[in-house]
């Protein structure tokens, strides 16, 4: 049986638990899977993730763990999975997990694989794969020891539309745990709020910029139409922001945002070196540009060059039809 | 009688100078690091230049800096007279009868008449024209000090007048001996102590510009946290500033109306050593914010009159910050890049080796090779900089150079020595020394300013010699005997690179390559060794968030190229180039058609 932890604060879901409960469906091959939920007063957040197929819900719900802290959820994860004996647990990698998952592989003393992005079988037995050196390379990862080992998830990498759900909901069962709150050792602060982002491109799949070859404010809608039309959000280089074009929080580069979608369309970007530090990580690089010298096309996957006032009128043509 | 009243107020006069000066002094002698002397040559020459022949001072503001050097000369000139007059007043011995004497009065006529010329244009300029730079209210103190001057010069006029033994010639002596002793009880606390420290801080000054020795991490040394920090030279510096605002007037972050003011400094510092608690951290003296403003362009230490050296104390301050980890958030990128990548870019080195192939460039071997071609963050990996880098090669082939690179190369750390991430530094110097040993070149060249600072100056005290040439000397060695164009109109203008000009002192070789490629130079205002910045030194390359779009310092810059006319404007600093393009693009239509060409490449086209 595979285990899925959930992640939860103040009761809101994290969302990347759908990615790591889709990943778990798909390592157990249609047999069930368990996903527990750790906190306190967390049996909406249970009912809500008990809508996937799964044999069932288990949470550890104690006052001393409404706030995280890696001794309480180190406990409780501990207790939860010498309770339920499962062959592997399933996380997803987020910033708590990369704090308790460790704590969690040496209390109970097992394999720990993180940032998985997807998994094979090496020689008949389960592989994990994981980036390594920067995303250069990518290693194929055999957890050794006894069960279970623990994997996490890198967000992103499976789809959280695939979780499969089941027929009825699943059964939610409290599981009988003690928590000692003296061993706790933390005292959590309010979590840390970074400043407010209006506009979070570095969540966008897609994104289409503009540059100085847009020329002229008037023609920012032409950007914007083939932004909606591709499901893109609308980003610009420096320039743009600076004439007051579109709102700084839309700016990539250094002196921006650092953005890495699975598409990212420059339009009339030269590429100056700031604006390539902030948008190199992009999966796929599209570049429309009047100058075929412009550094722009060093980075970029597809490149054309031509007037964009053509070329992007042509391109929402094809997409209509 | 009269001889023990002068004894009376002589010990009283002289006792209050010399308990000021004895606590200024105890301040020094507490502090730690050692006065450097090395290259004793070039110290006496700058004595010479700058303090007995006040150049420094009348440079920049020829009027007001002659008038001072007449008040300096008549000071010098006085001082045998001085002596003489007390050593006759006290009864000790009268030498002033005699052929002699005679003439040395006579001389001095002169040198009181010049003096008294030169104090009038000051106290004028102090009281009346008020510049912004001596600060927003009037100094009584140092109008008082120059009626001081006044007197005396015009109290010794009339001793021609006023015969010795008269009442009205008695009057007259005592006034003149009077004054000087009041005089020397302000000196001390005020910024007229840059009389008796001037001398000394000049000589004591570094011969090289932006000189901040490397720290000591065996000794446990971290930067400057507290006032106790603060090394012996700094507050010799601190005590000598005679706050005539040279600093401020060049300093680009002043300049484009940043916080920033490397006077206030200065005097912050002062304050905080005559407060006397030494324990005291140097982020409650300074703004912290206002530190990190600086971009070591060196125009504030370059310009300082009296032998101020800034840098020290502003990288040290980010030392002491960066240490606790308060280094502004831009740099953690940065500093992680550096870390992880070797380069401030955070760019795979599979890039450069990419280049390097496309390039066709080989591995430097110091049996087939003459220079080392040392590629930086820039000509490695920015694409823009790579055409200029390009156009070297072209220019080095054509005239049957040859040259080769390392197969790996780090940042040389010159953004981590700035912000004061010292460690960082010593991480990717030390790295790359070992490289550069054992590649063995004679000779490196770069074509980026920066990189020959931190290898030509910063490697050295890391025991690292070697000679490092920027490609405009390099170049214009190479290309001096060949045939020169005719300058066409003055359409092209050169922004010097802060690291280039005014670090390197290399002035001449650029323009002499722009006209001899038959372009006529427009020059922009703040030029040669003395440029504005481009804003993007001490690791503000990455920091235009912190600036306000229009009135950022590349911004002010841009707009001094674009006032010369010139369509070309020339650069030789990958990062001057960045910054410019930068702001011209950000300027939108008010940028106008300009174009932007490195000197390689500029020099490559038209050879």
């Amino acid at each position: 049986m595979i285990l899925v932890v959930a992640e939860q604060r103040d009761g809101k879901l994290n969302r990347a638990t759908w990615e790591a409960i889709a990943a778990a469906q798909q390592l157990a091959g249609g047999d069930a899977i368990t996903i527990a939920v750790v906190g306190a007063a967390v049996g909406a957040v249970a009912i809500e993730v008990a809508a996937v197929q799964a044999q069932e819900v288990v949470t550890v719900d104690d006052p001393a763990l409404a706030s995280y802290t890696a001794d309480g959820y180190t406990m409780a994860l501990q207790q939860a999975i010498e309770q339920l004996s499962p062959s592997l647990v399933v996380m997803p990698h987020t910033y708590q997990t990369r704090d308790v998952a460790p704590k969690l592989a040496a209390r109970i003393d097992r394999a720990l694989v993180t940032d998985v992005i997807g998994f094979k079988r090496v020689d008949g037995e389960q592989a994990f794969v994981r980036p390594m050196f920067q995303g250069k390379l990518a290693a194929d990862v055999v957890p050794q020891g006894p069960a279970p080992h623990l994997i996490t998830c890198q967000i992103g990498a499976f789809r959280a539309d695939q979780a499969v759900r089941g027929p009825a909901a699943a059964p939610v069962r409290a599981l009988e745990t003690t928590i000692d709150a003296s061993r706790i050792r933390q005292t959590p602060e309010a979590p840390f709020q970074q400043e407010k982002q209006a506009v979070d491109l570095s969540q966008a799949e897609r994104i289409v910029s503009v540059g100085r070859g847009i020329k002229a404010a008037e023609h920012l809608p032409l950007a914007r139409e083939l932004a909606t039309a591709l499901g893109a959000e609308l980003a610009a280089s420096r320039p743009i922001c600076d004439a007051g074009w579109l709102p700084m929080e839309r700016q990539v580069g250094s002196s921006g945002q650092t953005v890495a979608p699975k598409m990212y369309l420059a339009l009339g970007i030269s590429g100056a070196i700031q604006h390539l530090v902030g948008m190199k990580g992009s999966q796929t690089i599209v570049a429309i540009n009047k100058d075929a010298e412009a550094p722009i096309f060093e980075v970029a996957d597809y490149g054309i060059v031509g007037d964009l006032f053509e070329i992007v009128p042509a391109m929402l043509a094809a997409l209509k039809s | 009688m009269a001889t023990i009243a002068l004894w009376l107020l002589v010990v009283v006069f002289l006792g209050a100078f010399a308990a000021q000066v004895a606590t200024r002094v105890r301040l020094i002698a507490a502090a730690p690091n050692p006065f450097s002397l090395d290259r004793p040559g070039e110290r006496i020459r700058r004595f010479l230049v700058d303090v007995v022949f006040q150049w420094k001072t009348i440079a920049e503001r020829p009027v007001v800096g002659l008038a001072h050097a007449l008040v300096f000369w008549g000071f010098v000139a006085f001082g045998g007279y001085t002596i003489t007059e007390f050593l006759y007043g006290l009864g000790i011995v009268d030498l002033t009868h005699g052929p002699w004497f005679e003439t040395y009065r006579l001389l001095l006529a002169v040198f009181a008449v010049a003096a008294l010329a030169g104090i009038l244009v000051l106290i004028v300029r102090r009281a009346f024209v008020r510049p912004v730079t001596l600060g927003t209210h009037v100094s009584t103190e140092s109008i008082i000090i120059g009626l001081f001057i006044v007197t005396l010069m015009v109290t010794f006029l009339l001793t021609y007048r006023l015969p010795e033994d008269t009442t009205s010639g008695r009057v007259n002596w005592w006034i003149h001996v009077l004054v000087i002793l009041a005089f020397l009880a302000l000196i001390p606390a005020s910024k007229h102590f840059h009389l008796v420290l001037s001398p000394i801080t000049v000589f004591l000054k570094s011969p090289v510009l932006g000189t901040v020795p490397n720290l000591d991490f065996e000794k446990e040394e971290v930067g400057l946290e507290a006032v106790k920090d603060l090394g012996r030279k700094m507050v010799l510096d601190a005590l000598t500033c005679v706050e005539c605002g040279r600093c401020q007037m060049n300093c680009p972050a002043w300049g484009s109306g940043k916080e920033l003011n490397p006077k206030t400094i200065i005097l912050q510092t002062q304050e905080a050593l005559l407060a006397g608690d030494r324990a005291k951290t140097l982020a409650s003296v300074y703004s912290e914010k206002v530190l990190w403003q600086c971009t070591t362009c060196g125009a504030c230490e370059n310009q300082c009159p009296v032998g101020i050296e800034h840098l020290p104390i502003l990288i040290g301050a980010r030392r002491g910050l960066v240490s606790n980890g308060q280094a502004p958030d831009y740099l953690g990128g940065v500093y992680n890049h550096l870390e992880r990548r070797g380069n401030i870019w955070g760019l795979g080195y599979d890039q450069r080796q990419k280049f390097v192939e496309s390039a066709a460039l080989e591995t430097f071997d110091p049996s087939r090779h003459d220079v080392l071609v040392w590629l930086g963050c820039a000509g490695a990996f920015e694409a823009d900089y790579q055409k200029s880098m390009r156009s070297l090669f072209e220019i080095l082939r054509a005239r049957g150079v040859t040259f080769g690179v390392l197969s790996k190369e780090r940042c040389t750390g010159d953004p981590a020595k700035r912000t004061g991430n010292e460690y960082m530094f010593q991480e990717l110097a030390s790295g790359n020394i070992v490289d550069l040993k054992a590649a063995g070149p004679k000779k490196i060249l770069t074509s980026c300013p920066h990189c020959v600072k931190t290898i030509g100056d910063d490697y050295r005290r890391f025991g690292y010699d070697v000679e490092i040439v920027h490609s405009a000397v390099f170049v214009d060695e190479l290309l001096r005997e060949t045939k020169r164009r005719t300058p066409t109109a003055a359409n092209v203008t050169f922004h010097d690179p802060c690291y280039l000009g005014r670090y390197a002192g290399t002035v001449d070789e650029p323009r002499r390559l722009l006209t001899g490629a038959g372009a006529g130079i427009a020059e922009p205002e703040r030029n040669r060794e003395n440029p504005f910045c481009c804003g993007a030194g001490g690791g503000l390359l990455f920091a235009d968030k912190e600036e306000e779009p229009g009135s950022r310092i590349s911004d002010v810059r841009f707009k001094q190229l674009q006032a010369t006319g010139a369509t070309t404007v020339v650069t030789a600093c990958p990062f001057c180039s960045i910054m410019l393009k930068g702001a011209h693009a950000s300027a939108g239509a008010a940028g106008g058609d300009v174009q932007f060409v490195d000197l390689m490449t500029f020099v490559k086209d038209r050879m």
